[in-house]
């Protein structure tokens, strides 16, 4: 169950934070004019390696061959979401993602 | 050179599209549908809610299986028992009957089986669940369609699939930017706002569509493509030999009967050694062929796991000893391995009810997809139309096509598929040809919602046809619980928790729509409110992504 948890909350996590490390996206979240800045690189490192380990929990889940259909599903369903979040609650973006993150954090401890 | 392969994919995206799009839209909603088909066929029987099956020994249900067809079918040249599992509570029997002697009446002839639905407990049959087609309903009809042969409809789905094939990779490599517009919505930006949708949709579910259409040809890669076995095995008995060999243990195995009586070996040790050779994996269906004769065979296959595969290992047992004959497929060769994946992949039966919601959303996804591109089609056509209309001009007739069709297809289907729900529970439970009426309620109300679509294609009429599709999708829940035991006030506390899953997601669908039918209102409400000088009032340009939601299936 915890593994579950990971792999949807460490692929959402992982696309916000992709999202949040794009002009127009952190224009959405923080206002006009605003840019990631120095933590681009930052975001886009973080946002990839939520989403490997997105991918590891699910092969732990669901085994070799389900495994990949499961993330595949599960980066679907997290990056619609993400889209959903981004036109529907852009003023409250940054704390969803950042509850996603920590989920997954926990979820990976319990997991360990 | 770029920028004109560029155009030319565009050109090509567009119309490999937009011909084929209402036949796709429908393929995907039903399809997506048939993820749930056993759930949804358990919903239509609703008196099955309220018997509880404690879960029973493989054995004992196979043995019951047996006596009650032996009781009811000792004579039939084949038997097949598919035992149950959690997702189908009852052990389904059928029976085939041995092919009439020549010269019988053809009445005989047509009804060549006997299909029944046993407790696993006691053997005895289920009493008379009400007749209807269920869920298969939807997987025929996204690839057998209805009112037409098979052959036919899988012909016309196919050709439909390739252009959908087409339509991915010419949309590939239209859209220029799919990582910088990844996660890219714009609402109420008109035109804007449905490409939008329809890249996100298409982008962000994409490893389904490429794999949902190129598996689905697979399935059907004999029929399009069947000139490969044809000619190899031209000298060695033609296709037949082939499937034989290539999918050992098949369901086409076919034995001869000897004429002599012999009573059949229990069957509870053949499936106990079937589960113990498979490592504890449990047996899925067990196929008798030519029951209670010397020359019985019985072959029993895996049940569906955790196995990408479509194909599943399979033992054959002697049917008046009981001895092992053989068993196949546990080491697959590597073609028919990767076939079967292929296979399985598409129709996702090894999927628990996680993956299969996940399935279930992307197929929705796939249903937007379609939808909104085939309104960004209306969409932009429209604006050649922009000078013309506001000096009081008309559309073209294309468009004016176009429009209705889409009418019908997008927001007429989801009513025609909760009208077949509702045909499901209000139709008299003794009614001869039941299956038939439900079927045919599902066409007569999509015929009428096309009618109306295509003579009247306006804002009000999508308003109309969407509010409706939610109402009635909304409303299942409580036509549920006049019309069953298990209403969702029970079905959440006590189970079945597959009739608390359809309920809920019909309120879900039954939102979406409601959700488009609103903004169709306010889209409604700001062409009143602009200055009137158009005589007709503009057709939709603004339902956004998320209004759609519910259009799917």
């Amino acid at each position: 169950m915890p593994l579950l948890g990971l792999v949807f909350a460490a692929s959402l996590a992982g696309f916000c934070a992709l999202s949040l490390a794009m002009d127009r996206h952190s224009e959405d979240v923080f206002g006009r004019g605003s840019t990631p800045g120095a933590w681009r690189r930052w975001l886009q490192l973080g946002g990839t390696a939520l989403l490997c380990l997105s991918l590891w929990a699910s092969l732990e889940a669901a085994g070799g061959s389900v495994g990949w259909v499961l993330w595949l599903g599960a980066l679907t369903a997290a990056a619609l979401a993400t889209v959903g979040l981004l036109s529907g609650l852009p003023h409250r973006f940054h704390w969803i993602a950042s509850a996603a993150g920590g989920v997954a954090f926990l979820s990976l401890l319990f997991c360990l | 050179m770029k920028d004109g392969f560029r155009q030319s994919m565009a050109w090509l995206h567009t119309w490999s599209g937009l011909l084929v799009g209402w036949v796709l839209f429908m393929v995907f909603a039903a399809g997506t549908a048939s993820y749930f088909k056993d759930e949804i066929t358990f919903w239509m029987k609703p008196e099955l809610h309220a018997i509880s099956h404690g879960s029973v020994a493989q054995a004992v249900a196979a043995e019951n299986a047996a006596a009650y067809l032996n009781r009811n079918a000792g004579n039939a040249a084949r038997w097949f028992i598919t035992l149950p599992t959690a997702r189908e509570p009852a052990v389904g029997v059928l029976s085939i009957k041995p092919p009439p002697p020549a010269g019988s009446p053809p009445a005989e002839r047509r009804r060549g089986f006997d299909r029944a639905a046993l407790d696993p407990a006691t053997g005895q049959a289920i009493t008379a669940p009400r007749e209807t087609r269920g869920g298969e309903f939807f997987y025929r009809l996204h690839f057998d369609l209805h009112y037409m042969p098979a052959l036919w409809a899988r012909w016309i789905v196919g050709f439909c699939a390739m252009f959908m094939l087409v339509a991915i990779v010419s949309g590939i490599v239209t859209h220029k930017r799919i990582f910088k517009d990844f996660f890219t919505f714009r609402p109420k930006k008109g035109q804007r706002s449905w490409l939008d949708a329809h890249n996100v949709t298409a982008v962000l579910a994409l490893p389904y569509h490429a794999m949902i259409t190129y598996t689905g040809l697979v399935t059907l890669m004999f029929m399009y493509m069947p000139w490969g076995p044809q000619v190899a095995y031209k000298a060695h008995g033609g296709t037949d030999t082939f499937f034989a060999e290539a999918i050992p243990g098949g369901l086409r195995t076919q034995i001869k009967p000897s004429g002599t009586k012999a009573a059949l070996a229990p069957l509870a040790p053949m499936v106990a050694q079937a589960t113990a050779h498979w490592d504890g994996a449990p047996v899925g269906r067990i196929v008798v062929h030519q029951p209670n004769d010397a020359n019985a065979v019985v072959s029993i296959t895996r049940a569906e796991g955790r196995h990408l595969s479509y194909e599943q290992p399979s033992m054959q047992f002697n049917g008046t000893t009981g001895a092992l004959i053989g068993t196949f497929g546990d080491v697959p060769k590597a073609a028919a391995e990767t076939r079967g994946v292929l296979y399985g992949l598409h129709i996702g039966r090894f999927a628990d009810p996680l993956l299969r919601a996940l399935f279930f959303v992307s197929g929705l996804a796939g249903c937007l997809m379609v939808a909104t591109g085939l309104l960004l089609w209306a969409v932009k056509e429209r604006q050649k139309y922009a000078k013309a209309l506001k000096q009081g001009g008309r559309i073209g007739f294309g468009l004016r096509l176009v429009d209705g069709l889409n009418l019908g297809a997008i927001a007429g289907l989801p009513v025609a598929m909760a009208a077949f729900f509702w045909a499901n529970r209000l139709l008299p439970v003794d009614v001869v040809g039941r299956n038939e009426a439900e079927i045919r309620w599902f066409f007569i109300v999509w015929g009428a919602t096309a009618v109306l679509g295509l003579l009247r294609p306006t804002l009000r009429m999508w308003q109309a046809q969407l509010a409706l599709g939610a109402l009635l999708f909304a409303l299942l829940p409580v036509l549920n619980a006049f019309t069953g035991p298990a209403a969702l006030t029970v079905s959440l506390r006590s189970g079945p928790s597959s009739v608390a899953g359809f309920d809920l997601v019909a309120i879900a669908l039954g939102l979406g729509l409601a959700g488009a039918a609103w903004l169709v209102e306010r889209k409604r409400r700001k062409a009143l409110a602009a200055p009137r000088k158009a005589v007709k009032p503009p057709p939709p340009t603004e339902l956004t992504a998320s209004a759609a939601a519910g259009q799917g299936s």
